[in-house]
């Protein structure tokens, strides 16, 4: 359960123009994001760009996802920009970003993909380009972002089979291997999909599952 | 000074190492106190000295020794020489309050010798007042040798690693308090101090810098001498700089409240445990100011700074009965954090925030910022040239930025829902 003593610890030093207050189940962090190179503690010039935000963050994070919005409008409300017209930022695909980084904490949240976000929306307006890459809308996004994380091709029939199978607490053996040989899995690939399930663990899959099929 | 030999700041360090040196204590003020207090041990070794046959020795403790001695906040205020009188004699040959007052006879006469008033006599030290105008007074607490004493407690207590390690115990005293009640009387249970002990594990925390920091003034001043050649109180660290500050802020911001601020073994013992040594006073105080609190540990639900060299200590043993205190160090640390930060995450190096500038103290910041930057940043067309210039490099700074990330892999892509 993320507490508001871990929030303000993360925030305390390195971003001291946000604040954070606990409200109804969530936790609220508003105020000016400082974009800045890493490990740098104190630039010359201050810091690289500033955005006006709002976070709610739900204290099942990092089981559920914060949402992160833009209230400066600095960034156009236009979804090619990765934003709603209501601010809320498309910062990651989420269950890519749990399946992909190891420490799930705040802190790692607010110095991984919050930074990048930010740092690219400043890289964006300077350069018209995405400097980490985009994701297409909607549910190709989530494709690929899923694909990515397992490490296999981005096709969907197959996508959800890895998915069925990862999201078992013990893939079971005896089904078909993934790889189309026909085999039964405990004879074909059961080695390769094992360290996938250790990379992608049956809740974030089946999280994947339900956002790219809802009927599962 | 002209514009020519002005040494021009260009990054936050350059103004915070000004400011640490605006609020230290001057040289020439120094070098004053270590004379007197030279000149009070040679009085008391003199030939005639009716102490002369226990050798008796003053050191400096506290600040003094640290070398995190700031100046006090106003002219009229003084600074508080904290010194150890130490004999080499025994407890069978004294009580607390028979060498309380041979140590108090010598200073007495000194003090008459020098034309000075009769030194005040404190609950464990003697208080020689100097006249006015030298701004400060000397804090002389009479002590003997207890090392051995302070290491059995120490093995008793469990920790066997400071017990065996001279440096850390082996200095340890035995000193007086005239409000025991068996202050007149021989006993060997003594309270103890171990200003010493202190001081080298504070020197140890800093040891890498203390020696990087000698290494660049003996290049500097075009010295040949080796590095243990060239005494402490010629260099400072980015952790004694930080610790200046920090007290200083603590100053400012308690002026008012004097009875209850954080005091300075808290911060100084916090801010060593937290230092990691940090090549610069910016990185010492994101270390301090984010991880000092953690270093308060929780013993039966009492907070507790222990002191290092004797960790039965509780430095902060004042809190639970005056809950103030310990609200007050809360408190401070926040808006320490708050005020630090703000000016080296959020500002450029030549915009001191306005609470920053208000708890270092207005016009110190003020004098050290005017002593390293161009007397033009000052004034009204300044900002905006150096705002412009800045956005020209915000983008250069943008794309090391995205080096970096890439290579230590992005762990993001932005996408849209819709």
């Amino acid at each position: 359960m993320l507490t508001l003593k871990e929030v303000k610890a993360a925030i305390a030093f390195d971003q001291p123009k946000l604040r954070a207050t606990a409200a109804d189940r969530r936790i609220l962090v508003e105020g000016s994001y400082l974009v800045s190179e890493r490990d740098v503690v104190a630039a010359p010039d201050g810091p690289i760009a500033e955005f006006n935000i709002r976070m709610e963050l739900p204290d099942l994070y990092p089981r559920r996802e914060p949402k992160v919005f833009e209230v400066g409008g600095r960034i156009p409300r236009n979804p090619d920009r990765h934003i709603n017209p209501d601010g809320d930022c498309c910062v990651t695909v989420w269950e890519n970003w749990l399946a992909a980084s190891r420490d799930h904490s705040f802190g790692s949240f607010l110095k991984g993909p919050l930074s990048e976000y930010f740092l690219g929306q400043f890289w964006f307006e300077k350069t018209g380009k995405w400097p980490f890459g985009e994701r297409p809308h909607g549910l190709k996004g989530l494709e690929e972002a899923y694909a990515d994380a397992l490490g296999i091709a981005n096709k969907r029939e197959s996508l959800l089979y890895h998915l069925r199978l990862l999201s078992q607490d013990w893939p079971k053996g005896h089904w078909p291997c993934p790889c189309g040989s026909g085999k039964a899995l405990r004879r074909c690939h059961h080695q390769d999909l094992m360290a996938m399930h250790r990379r992608v663990p049956p809740d974030i899959a089946r999280r994947m599952l339900l956002r790219l099929d809802p009927k599962n | 000074m002209t514009m020519h030999d002005k040494r021009l700041a260009k990054t936050h360090d350059d103004i915070l190492e000004a400011m640490a040196e605006a609020l230290a204590i001057p040289p020439s003020k120094l070098e004053e106190a270590r004379s007197r207090y030279e000149a009070i041990g040679n009085w008391l070794d003199r030939p005639e000295s009716t102490l002369a046959d226990y050798d008796p020795a003053i050191s400096p403790q506290g600040s003094f020794l640290l070398g995190t001695v700031t100046r006090p906040l106003t002219d009229a205020e003084e600074y508080d020489v904290d010194l150890v009188c130490r004999l080499n004699a025994t407890k069978a040959e004294f009580t607390q309050k028979s060498l309380k007052d041979a140590v108090g006879y010598e200073v007495g006469l000194y003090a008459k010798a020098h034309g000075m008033t009769k030194p005040d006599d404190g609950r464990r030290c003697w208080t020689l007042n100097y006249a006015a105008g030298a701004q400060f007074h000397m804090d002389i607490l009479p002590a003997l040798p207890d090392a051995q004493r302070y290491q059995t407690k120490l093995l008793a207590e469990g920790y066997r690693t400071l017990a065996h390690d001279s440096a850390l115990s082996g200095h340890a005293i035995a000193i007086t308090d005239k409000t025991l009640p068996h202050y007149d009387q021989p006993t060997e249970d003594w309270p103890q101090s171990n200003p010493t002990g202190y001081g080298a594990w504070f020197r140890n925390r800093m040891l890498v810098q203390l020696t990087e920091s000698k290494k660049a003034f003996a290049k500097r001043e075009r010295i040949t001498a080796s590095v243990d050649e060239i005494p402490d109180y010629k260099v400072k660290t980015p952790l004694q700089r930080a610790v200046q500050l920090l007290k200083r802020h603590r100053d400012c911001m308690f002026a008012e409240d004097c009875e209850h601020k954080p005091i300075s073994i808290i911060i100084t013992t916090l801010s060593a445990h937290a230092y990691n040594e940090e090549t610069t006073i910016s990185g010492a105080l994101q270390s301090i100011l984010t991880v000092m609190d953690r270093y308060i540990e929780d013993r039966g639900g009492a907070a507790w700074v222990a002191n290092p060299v004797n960790p039965a200590e509780n430095f902060a043993d004042k809190w639970a009965e005056e809950p103030k205190k310990s609200e007050n160090f809360d408190r401070w640390l926040g808006q320490a954090r708050q005020d630090f930060a703000l000016y080296l995450r959020a500002n450029a190096f030549d915009k001191v925030p306005e609470l920053l500038r208000e708890h270092l103290g207005p016009q110190l910041v003020d004098r050290a910022m005017a002593a390293v930057l161009p007397v033009a940043a000052a004034g009204l067309a300044a900002p905006a040239i150096i705002t412009s210039a800045a956005r020209a490099e915000d983008v250069d700074r943008a794309q090391h930025a995205v080096d970096q990330i890439n290579r230590a892999g992005p762990q993001s892509k932005p996408w849209a829902r819709s």
